[in-house]
């Protein structure tokens, strides 16, 4: 009996809260990624992979798992983001990730392309993309 | 409007001759409303009848990727101020040697302040205008160099500028209506700027050869020059060099630093400016700013403290012809300044991309003895 009222527990908290968040890269990549590293990807303060590989990072476009990823793992609103870029962009110092606009347009870009990391609904991961962590 | 075209022309050609170029646009804007509060007084150029045009402002960026390593960048603004003639206020190449290596040549912002790159994008600060005292010097940008060295030291990223160039402009030194014509040769400064997660300071210094025609078009500006030829003609032509600003070695050092954490935003920055053997007085302002950020809202309160003053070992140097010497101190004290401002504001992000701002200043002259408040509403975006 206790089980099965955990169980429950368990399922509506999956159902309340946000799925999980993946960050995906090209399965030919065997580079490891901590939290840190990847929010300075998505920072644009680091440029390559352990390996030397430049990184070429995308985003999603203003949607419940680009929220979520901004939250967890870079620590800032959108709002915020979008004035440290302003910063960046408008001074010639750098240039923000480009978008895609959902997990399957994130999914298409990591598989086709070595240098390529995303993060995407950890529920939508298929066999083409390798998870390198969750939050 | 004229010079719109030319740029967009530009940068087309610019990509179409590069047959891989990758253009990007990105844009700002500010519309921002603003009243004095007092009939008798203009601040930050407004008088008590409301202006939306004044300190309003939109802004096109150009960017194209002409090859692996090479970017051309112009951004074309148009200012309210200036009757929205749209100008080329950056147009730059960059070069990138490494990740943390880049050299940009062309024209570029001199970078005096820590929010002087995007001092138009208000998008990227809390307040409406930056606090003016500090950020007040008439000089925007220059034609030049500027090498760019990032790195990280441990868990702190640094940032290290070296610039040089030189720059002419109109501003407004002595006239109130930007008609001095500035030139300033062999810019050369350093800025280097390091932040650990919620802590970044910054650096700055420096210097100029400086010269500035004053206009003759404005009562000021007509009394310095003929008070300048008075002394020329009565052979006291060294203490004439005393005012003009002619080739004289200009300073300036900055340092400032910021803190943005769980939700409290703290920002001071102090600056000094000299331009010695000259009419003008060396500057010294700082501000402090305490802000608080509760999830698309931020309130804040800045205090800024501005000081120019000639050292007192200038004055009197005509003692032999009181009148003349009477002129030449009353110069020197016409540059003068000692003001306090007090600013209370609050940013809403009502969008993602988009900011409402109300700001109330409280501007006092302690020389002059006057005060006047105003306040100014502002949208800003980017996109």
């Amino acid at each position: 009996m206790k089980k099965l009222l955990l169980a429950s527990v368990v399922s509506l908290f999956s159902i309340s809260a946000f799925a999980e968040v993946a960050v995906i890269v090209n399965p030919s990549n065997s580079s490891a990624l901590d939290a840190n590293e990847i929010k300075r990807i998505y920072l644009g303060k680091s440029k390559k992979f352990a390996d030397g590989v430049k990184v070429n990072p995308v985003n999603q476009d203003g949607n419940a798992v680009a929220d979520e990823f901004n939250d967890k793992v870079v620590g800032k609103s959108s709002s915020q983001l979008n004035a440290y870029w302003s910063k960046l962009v408008f001074t010639g110092k750098g240039t923000p990730p480009e978008k895609r606009n959902n997990d399957q347009a994130v999914i298409s870009f990591v598989a086709g392309n070595a240098d390529a990391i995303g993060y995407i609904d950890s529920s939508k991961v298929t066999d083409s993309v390798k998870v390198v962590a969750s939050f | 409007m004229k010079k719109l075209p030319l740029a967009i022309a530009a940068c087309l050609a610019l990509a179409a001759n590069s047959a891989n170029a990758e253009v990007r646009i990105n844009g700002f804007a500010s519309i921002v409303a603003g009243k004095s509060l007092d009939s008798e007084q203009t601040i930050y150029g407004y008088d008590d009848d409301i202006s939306f045009k004044n300190e309003s402002i939109f802004a096109l960026q150009l960017s194209a990727d002409l090859q692996e390593s090479l970017t051309a960048t112009a951004q074309i603004v148009a200012r309210g101020s200036n009757d929205f003639d749209a100008e080329f206020e950056w147009a730059y190449l960059t070069y990138e040697f490494t990740d943390e290596l880049q050299l940009s040549a062309g024209k570029m912002r001199v970078p005096f302040y820590r929010y002087s790159d995007f001092l138009d994008v208000g998008y990227a600060y809390r307040w409406v205008r930056p606090p003016e005292t500090v950020y007040g010097l008439p000089f925007s940008t220059y034609e030049g160099l500027s090498l760019l060295y990032t790195s990280q030291i441990g868990d702190w990223d640094s940032t290290v500028q070296v610039i040089y160039g030189s720059s002419e402009a109109s501003i407004d030194a002595i006239s109130n209506e930007a008609l001095d014509e500035s030139e300033l040769e062999s810019i050369a400064g350093v800025n280097w700027s390091v932040s650990y997660d919620w802590f970044s300071a910054r650096v700055a210094y420096l210097v100029a050869e400086t010269t500035i025609n004053v206009s003759s078009a404005e009562e000021g500006g007509a009394g310095f020059n003929s008070l300048v030829d008075t002394l020329v003609a009565s052979g006291l032509s060294a203490q004439a060099d005393e005012l003009l600003i002619e080739e004289d070695d200009g300073a300036f050092f900055g340092i400032g630093f910021s803190i943005d954490y769980n939700d409290i935003l703290f920002d001071t920055e102090y600056t000094q400016f000299e331009v010695k053997n000259s009419i003008l007085a060396e500057q010294k302002q700082y501000y402090v700013s305490l802000g608080y950020r509760l999830d698309d809202v931020i309130v804040h309160v800045t205090y800024e403290n501005d000081e120019d003053k000639h050292d007192a070992s200038r004055y009197n140097q005509i003692a032999s012809v009181p009148t003349l010497n009477a002129f030449f101190n009353g110069a020197l004290d016409s540059s003068r300044d000692k003001a306090e401002v007090y600013t209370i504001g609050t940013r809403y992000d009502f969008h993602p991309s988009a900011a409402l701002k109300v700001d109330y200043s409280h501007v006092k002259n302690n020389l002059a003895q006057t005060d006047v408040d105003v306040v100014s509403v502002a949208v800003d975006l980017v996109f």
